[in-house]
């Protein structure tokens, strides 16, 4: 299948991922409303238009944001190595057969990328200057593959879209059993909980929404995350038939996570490889699939 | 009676509205993947192109220092011709790979002559033309993807029914030259 095809189908399934963030979105907020004592009918529609507002919102998102907190700028000509590695991104946009995206450089000494960008017209592809030293170009391409590949499968517009929901939904459930707690004790000192059984079910149900809400939202944006990473790094070495050089990046990665990473933790999860991590941890708290797994998994395709 | 006449009437209808949709859409399908195929050979012809432009400069610069190496220059200048003249996909194709050949052995008769390795026009343009190769090379793959999804969908049901009838038949992939293949793709 063409990469045009799996654009438009991971359009599709990006699509049914957003519909159920939204959904859940919308649960969480008449949760917080039920908790807050409001009545559920005449907030269930307005809590669908601000979930709708509130993911259209973030999916109108600033790729000079994401530029601007991982200090990155844009490729020199001037200089070979940059130079080169804007010729190796063209290559590797052609074999997609999308234009290609703006490159920029970020100047730390980790070997690191990362794409931003939310389809193929205005991505941006940015390496460290640790990659263009320490890598060859092979490997620096299979990198570049595994970034487009992001950018392809539309990860970015997916990962903002989710994290902005997960964050949400954490803050309204915190804030609603705050509420709930403060309620119950001032009920507690003579008034009656209102509106009998069916009220206390109602509470009931929105008390564990709000509890298990956060945690899951997060577990299932992470794992998601991580799949992702799986399915780019496939469709990296789709765009260049070749794992070799994208196994030995990750190789030289493996030994290579720094000390002292560059730019605003929130990025993390775009990186290649999260640069925040030292220790690999295989846990449902990473962004990232064990480097590891990753390789074994590769050296198969 | 007239009950049931009337359900499988729409019955039939709807049936036929289904296959009628679903022809449509496989049509729709092949055309679509017939521009993607044109597409991704102009984006080959573009490339081809650059690369004729770029050699002349590359002639010039090495000529500056080896005047001497008649026959390399000769045979760069004729694959050049060759393939800016060639006519059809096929062809190009074939004198771009005649071309790469015969730069092969300019840049191997350029390392004796360490002036020239070190001027800074040749080396960019060295770098310029490996860019080149390989943008051919991936505009090639992207070309024989678009072609393969094009054979697939016309040599299968109910593609097929295309075939005879709008005389949309399998189309040939682009070879890639024997030496190619067993050297990574990426040369630098």
């Amino acid at each position: 299948m063409g990469f045009e095809d799996d654009i438009a189908r991971n359009r599709r399934a990006t699509a049914l991922v957003v519909a159920f963030m939204f959904l859940l979105l919308w649960a969480v907020i008449i949760g917080f409303s039920a908790a807050l004592g409001l009545p559920v009918a005449f907030v269930a529609p307005i809590a669908a238009v601000l979930a709708l507002v509130y993911i259209g919102v973030s999916s109108s998102f600033s790729v000079q944001s994401v530029l601007a907190a991982t200090q990155a700028r844009p490729a020199n000509l001037e200089v070979r190595e940059e130079r080169l590695l804007v010729q190796r991104v063209e290559e590797v946009a052609i074999a997609a057969g999308v234009p290609p995206p703006k490159v920029y450089v970020q100047d730390s000494r980790d070997i690191n990328a990362f794409a931003t960008g939310t389809k193929p017209e205005n991505a941006v592809v940015c390496a460290t200057q640790g990659a263009l030293q320490q890598l060859d170009q092979e490997e620096l391409q299979g990198v570049l593959a595994h970034e487009l590949g992001h950018v392809l499968n539309r990860d970015i517009l997916l990962s903002t879209i989710t994290i902005g929901v997960v964050g949400t939904i954490a803050l309204l459930a915190e804030i609603a059993l705050r509420a709930l707690w403060w309620g119950a004790r001032g009920r507690g000192r003579g008034s009656r909980g209102g509106g009998g059984g069916g009220g206390a079910i109602l509470l009931v149900l929105a008390l564990v929404l709000l509890v298990l809400a956060p945690l899951f939202s997060r577990l299932t944006y992470l794992a998601m995350r991580r799949r992702r990473e799986y399915l780019a790094d496939a469709t990296g070495v789709k765009l260049v038939r070749n794992n070799q050089g994208l196994v030995r990046a990750l190789r030289k990665i493996a030994g290579d996570l720094p000390d002292d990473p560059k730019g605003s933790r929130t990025a993390a999860s775009l990186y290649i490889e999260n640069p925040w991590v030292k220790t690999e941890v295989d846990s449902v708290f990473s962004t990232h699939p064990p480097l590891k797994e990753r390789i074994r998994r590769l050296e198969q395709m | 009676m007239a009950f049931h006449g009337l359900v499988v009437s729409v019955l039939v209808l709807l049936i036929v509205l289904v296959i009628a949709a679903w022809i449509l859409a496989t049509y729709n399908r092949i055309v679509r993947l017939e521009n993607r195929i044109d597409n991704a050979w102009g984006q080959i012809d573009v490339q081809l192109r650059r690369r004729g432009e770029l050699i002349p400069n590359l002639v010039e610069t090495v000529k500056g220092y080896a005047k001497h190496e008649r026959e390399v220059f000769e045979k760069v200048s004729q694959a050049r011709a060759a393939m800016l003249g060639a006519k059809g996909p096929a062809e190009a194709m074939a004198a771009d790979n005649m071309l790469t050949g015969a730069l092969k052995t300019l840049f191997a008769v350029a390392e004796a002559y360490p002036e020239l390795k070190a001027n800074t026009n040749f080396l960019q343009l060295q770098d310029e033309l490996s860019h080149t190769e390989n943008k051919v090379a991936f505009a090639r793959q992207h070309y024989n993807d678009a072609v393969t999804d094009y054979n697939n969908t016309v040599e299968t049901f109910p593609g097929i029914i295309f075939g005879a009838m709008f005389n949309k038949r399998e189309r040939p992939v682009l070879e890639a030259p024997a030496a190619a293949r067993e050297v990574p793709k990426v040369s630098f």
